[in-house]
């Protein structure tokens, strides 16, 4: 499992049109995506999914994220924010305007995850079914900053375990698919374990030049671990972390390849997590059109 | 391509740190820290304040000293009383601040003569009494109430101790495991942590518990402040009454 950083850029990122899902890339071809995510927020949700202030807090990730075909049925997978930046607000007193606690920012690399995807049925299959395992690697940094409450990772090596199905199908003369996933994220340093699922629908317009993707994410955690108790960080965004999530994503091809993409996440409800939307933009490039 | 730009510097600045402001505002008060009942005739009594300004903060300033009857108890400028006849006199301590607010503080002060024929074992018994009260040391309580969602709650009581003093969490106290770095202030302004005494970091989230801290008079701050640090945002407050 991931911290809010990580947690929100899966919410974000990780269901590309023609990427992720129940679909391996062909042999040799490839998806590469460049995208800036981010979200600010000066909310969240408590142990008790109400809405709590916090000081303004703002995380921002640059992110490559790459399936490559290794076979027809094997795809490896990179999720690498290759620049991440987390940043707390200066808390500034009212009536004199003096500065009561210095705003901080770190900069760093972030939790880069390393994944392998695995077509458990043929390609061209009817409803395509395919498992994947993540590795999180702690890559970033766990606690920055005075109080070590600023990061751009959580400091724990993960492993997320998943299986995707979906259908390809028509509504009228746009190319339409559906896909739903479910899966459980193991969580190392006594971080509690995960339980996610959601799904997406996306429909391809103008010639499916044009894909408009709507998304659900639920996550579960099996809370058990208490370490909110003892650490000294916003990894309490991350431990016993729960929310249902809601997306949009739009991908342009403006050539046969290469698009852009503009996305936005937010959690409808939660626990222990921002109460803000995360926003993404982007380029990619689609080898498998 | 110009639009990108236009994108990306958005992104940039909004990643830049900037300011919250907070409501700290509280009412200035002058603190009288050395408070006495009573004084024998032709006694003296050196009065001591501390004052808070409009953020709780401790601040040196000039303040005047007054008698509501000089011919009872006497006062200097620098809050130095004499007791000159027998009865009872209102001390009060004035101060007008940036913004043109008197802030007051009285104290009343009985005068006794002692040695005026008094039947003495009533006299010993009432020093006696008063040595017993002296003794006793004195106590504050309070209610810890949440500010935010997350649970809090308890009652303390606050014990002079040595040079300082010892809070006592009650068993009541309740607290969420979900904050993580929770921390306890003595602050006199019950918004901000800003001039507050940080006590320790909160490890027992609920049942009876204790702190000690060494060099604080038990009227030196007005709240127990919860405060947790990793998100910069207070949790909840108690006032020492």
């Amino acid at each position: 499992m991931k911290n809010l950083t990580i947690t929100l850029v899966l919410v974000a990122m990780c269901h590309l049109v023609h990427a992720g899902g129940p679909w391996p890339q062909p042999k040799g071809q490839a998806y590469i995506k460049l995208s800036e995510w981010w979200t600010v927020f000066d909310e969240h949700y408590t142990d008790n999914g109400m809405r709590d202030p916090n000081l303004t807090t703002g995380i921002f990730n640059t992110t490559i994220y790459a399936e490559y075909g290794v076979t027809d049925r094997f795809t490896a997978v990179l999720n690498a924010p290759i620049f991440s930046r987390s940043y707390m607000n200066n808390q500034r007193s009212g009536t004199t305007e003096e500065i009561i606690i210095n705003g901080e920012a770190i900069n760093s690399i972030g939790d880069i995850d390393i994944g392998l995807k695995y077509g458990l049925t043929r390609p061209g299959a009817n409803i395509p079914v395919a498992v994947s395992l993540t590795l999180g690697l702690p890559t970033g940094v766990s606690s920055g900053g005075q109080f070590g409450s600023l990061q751009t990772g959580d400091g724990e090596f993960n492993q997320y375990l998943k299986i995707d199905a979906g259908k390809s199908f028509a509504i009228g003369s746009a190319q339409s698919y559906v896909s739903l996933y479910t899966g459980v994220n193991n969580r190392g340093q006594d971080f509690s374990e995960e339980f996610r699922i959601g799904g997406e629908l996306g429909v391809g317009l103008a010639n499916s030049k044009f894909w408009l993707t709507g998304k659900l994410d639920i996550l579960r955690s099996f809370k058990n671990s208490d370490r909110t108790q003892t650490i000294n960080s916003t990894s309490i965004f991350a431990n016993n972390a729960e929310f249902v999530s809601l997306g949009l994503e739009a991908n342009v091809y403006v050539t046969r390849r290469a698009g852009i993409s503009a996305g936005f996440a937010t959690a409808v409800s939660g626990s222990i997590i921002a109460a803000a939307p995360s926003y993404s933009v982007g380029v990619f490039y689609d080898m498998s059109r | 391509m110009k639009n990108l730009l236009y994108l990306a510097i958005v992104i940039f600045l909004s990643s830049c740190i900037g300011d919250d402001f907070i409501d700290d505002r509280v009412d200035p008060e002058i603190r009288i820290t050395s408070d006495i009942e009573s004084l024998e005739i032709n006694s003296t009594h050196q009065f001591e304040y501390i004052y808070l300004n409009n953020v709780g903060a401790n601040e040196s300033v000039a303040i005047d000293w007054s008698s509501s009857d000089p011919s009872i108890v006497s006062v200097d400028n620098n809050g130095l009383a004499r007791a000159l006849s027998v009865g009872v006199a209102i001390i009060s301590a004035e101060f007008i601040d940036d913004e043109n607010t008197l802030i007051t503080a009285e104290t009343s002060v009985r005068v006794e003569n002692t040695t005026n024929g008094e039947d003495e074992d009533e006299e010993d018994e009432e020093e006696e009494q008063e040595e017993e009260e002296e003794e006793q040391p004195e106590t504050r309580q309070g209610l810890i109430e949440t500010t935010t969602f997350y649970t809090l709650t308890g009652t303390f009581t606050i014990t002079e101790e040595g040079n300082g003093i010892r809070i006592d969490i009650e068993d009541d106290y309740e607290a969420s495991t979900g904050l993580p770095g929770l921390y306890l202030y003595l602050s006199n302004n019950p918004n901000s942590i800003a001039n507050a005494r940080e006590v320790e970091r909160i490890l027992t989230f609920s049942g009876a518990h204790s702190f000690v801290v060494e060099d604080v008079g038990i009227d030196d701050y007005s709240h127990l402040l919860y405060f947790c640090k990793p998100f910069n945002v207070k949790v909840g407050d108690g006032e020492i009454q």
